[in-house]
């Protein structure tokens, strides 16, 4: 069953089109992936998905539901949850407290939610990190933390804009065994990376966006072959490798 | 299996243990220090003092859970301290309501004030400096018109039809009973403070301070959330504003529309005592007052321009001197004594 579903979406900036009659659909429980040139509208599209954008044009479907115009609270509360390719931290909160603030999406119990958050936190492995304040955590914890906000708030399905972006390749391989553990809980995912590792091990299915639109889509064996995608965003190179 | 024991020894120790809690502790142990002072200080002047950093920690509290916990950058927090004060005087002196029913109406009408801001600032999207300008520009609005309304005395304000002392009347010949009074609204307001702080609604307040689109990403209504913040700011500013007026038995649109009285009895109190924190406007509430008082009496007198400067001066070094406050270097402290603590423990 379709589980998100982008209409023709279209956002413009002034004279910039940064997405341009974007269409996309997810799945229950499917990973897609979406890659592309930097500038190419992936965050944009995010933000229209999620609600922080109210697109020029076209709809976007959460679960049966008309979810465009709704306010970003409203889209998380229906089960979409995103994170920010420059995480945000709270940072003066401790970290227990930062996903206690996700936790309390699904019910209004302190204890409840405390209890759910450290569970999130030891899934993450960050369960001796409670305490700490959330500003002095490293990169990777950082990344971590997003993503275990956005878990606490209880989704159906992800968007997870770079998750891994900033990481070493060790570090990157942990997420990938996390998010892949996230998918085989029911959790839908739309994943934006630039690892091609990441995309390939983990998607289902591609877009590939260039210039606001999408160019390319499917199996992910057949898309990184796809001549239009090697030309736009992944060189010669990469395709041999990925293929 | 641990027995539950309740000793007093535990209870400390189990309050140590949360610098939380801590914080409430150390207000409440001011409060009981100032709650002694009748015994000691015998001049009504000095008694005055005293009365009024007590009253300058409620009002203070009422700043700090809208700036200090939810972020919002309002400046002229005066305007409903304002509105709680004439409302009090209003509903006593013209028709006769209790003081003790009008501070809380006081409150409620402040609290109102504060939905309209609320409204006024949401609708048009006003945040940071632009929502500090409306604030300031609101109080001036607000300053003139009072100066015209005839209903609430205009330009020369109102004063409290003075009558026999009574009980009922919240009018008193000694200033022992103001304190007590006082200190009875500022221990609620601890309470208060400590409640939304743990609270869910607590929580969504400082995501909101910390970053307000990560917030919405977790599903925190910002717009509902900053309007309830602002809503039990002003409210509680409100009922600060009633307690004043009934002990200062006069109000006029300069006097109570004034930035300078705004950061003096509502900002500079967490600003010296630790913003956000729990006991910020206590730390800095025992600090302020006397402090305004000794450098007005130093330099003669009166709402001069000097005493003005002075103290700015000094607010302006807590600040860069503090960036936490009192309670930041407090914390400091404390970390240092719970890790020797924890230290020997380890190694006895
Ligand atoms: N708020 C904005 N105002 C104006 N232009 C914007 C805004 N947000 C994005 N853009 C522009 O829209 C285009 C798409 O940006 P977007 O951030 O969506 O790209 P992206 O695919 O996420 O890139 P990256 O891989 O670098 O994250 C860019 O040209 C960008 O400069
Ligand atoms: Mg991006």
């Amino acid at each position: 069953m379709t589980l998100l579903e982008a209409h023709n979406i279209t956002k413009r900036f002034g004279g910039l089109v940064a997405v341009n009659d974007l269409s996309l659909s997810v799945s229950e429980g499917e990973i897609l992936g979406m890659i592309g040139p930097n500038g190419a509208g992936k965050t944009t599209a995010f933000n229209m998905i999620s609600g922080y954008y109210q697109p020029n044009e076209g709809r976007v479907i959460f679960d049966g539901k008309d979810i465009t115009g709704l306010r970003p609270d409203q889209v998380c509360k229906l089960g979409l949850a995103r994170t920010f390719q420059v995480v945000k931290p709270f940072p003066q909160l401790s970290v227990l407290d930062n996903v206690l603030v996700g936790a309390y999406n699904r019910t209004n119990d302190k204890q409840e939610a405390q209890q759910k958050a450290r569970e999130i936190l030891d899934f993450l492995g960050m369960g001796n990190m409670t305490e700490q304040l959330a500003g002095g955590l490293s990169v990777a914890g950082r990344k971590r933390l997003e993503i275990a906000k956005v878990l606490a708030t209880g989704p159906k399905m992800i968007l997870l804009d770079e998750a891994m972006a900033g990481l070493r390749p060790i570090e990157t391989d942990e997420i990938i065994e996390l998010v892949r553990q996230i998918s085989q809980q029911g959790v839908a995912l739309l994943l934006v990376e630039h690892v091609m590792k990441v995309i390939m091990s983990l998607a289902d299915r591609i877009v590939v966006i260039h210039h606001g639109e999408k160019i390319a889509e499917g199996e992910p064996q057949a898309v990184v072959q796809d001549k239009a995608v090697i030309d736009a965003y992944l060189g010669e190179e990469v395709a041999n490798v990925a293929g | 299996m641990e027995t539950l024991k309740a000793s007093p020894r535990n209870w400390l120790q189990n309050i140590l243990a949360d610098w939380d809690k801590t914080q409430v502790l150390v207000s409440f142990v001011i409060l009981g220090l100032i709650a002694l002072t009748p015994l000691f200080i015998k001049s009504p002047y000095y008694m005055g003092i005293v009365i009024l950093t007590t009253l300058y920690i409620f009002t203070g509290i009422s700043w700090n859970i809208v700036a200090g916990f939810s972020g919002q950058l309002l400046i002229a927090h005066i305007s409903f301290l304002a509105f709680g004060a004439y409302t009090t005087i209003v509903l006593y002196n013209t028709y006769g309501v209790t003081p003790w029913v009008g501070i809380f109406i006081g409150g409620i009408v402040a609290g109102l004030l504060g939905v309209v801001v609320a409204f006024i600032t949401l609708r048009y999207g006003l945040k940071m400096d632009y929502f500090a300008l409306f604030t300031i520009a609101l109080m001036v609005a607000l300053k003139t018109l009072f100066l015209k309304w005839k209903f609430v005395g205009g330009a020369i304000g109102m004063g409290l039809s003075l009558s026999e002392p009574g009980f009922g009347k919240m009018i008193f010949d000694s200033k022992v009973p103001y304190l007590y009074i006082a200190l009875g609204l500022t221990a609620l307001g601890i309470i208060a403070q400590y409640a939304i702080y743990q609270s869910k609604m607590g929580k969504y307040f400082m995501a909101i301070r910390e970053d307000e689109a990560a917030a919405a990403a977790l599903g925190v209504n910002t717009s509902l959330y900053n309007t309830l913040a602002l809503v039990i700011g002003a409210a509680m500013a409100g009922v600060g504003g009633g307690f004043y007026v009934m002990y200062v038995t006069f109000v006029e649109p300069p006097q109570v529309f004034d930035l300078g009285l705004n950061v003096e009895i509502l900002m500079a109190a967490p600003i010296i005592g630790g913003l956000g924190s729990l006991a910020g406007p206590v730390l800095g509430g025992i600090l302020n007052k006397p402090l305004a008082e000794l450098i007005r009496g130093l330099l003669a007198g009166g709402r001069s321009g000097s005493t003005l400067i002075v103290y700015g001066s000094f607010l302006i070094l807590a600040i860069l001197f503090m960036p936490r406050g009192v309670t930041g270097v407090l914390h400091g402290f404390y970390l240092k004594w719970q890790r020797r603590k924890t230290g020997n423990k380890q190694e006895g």
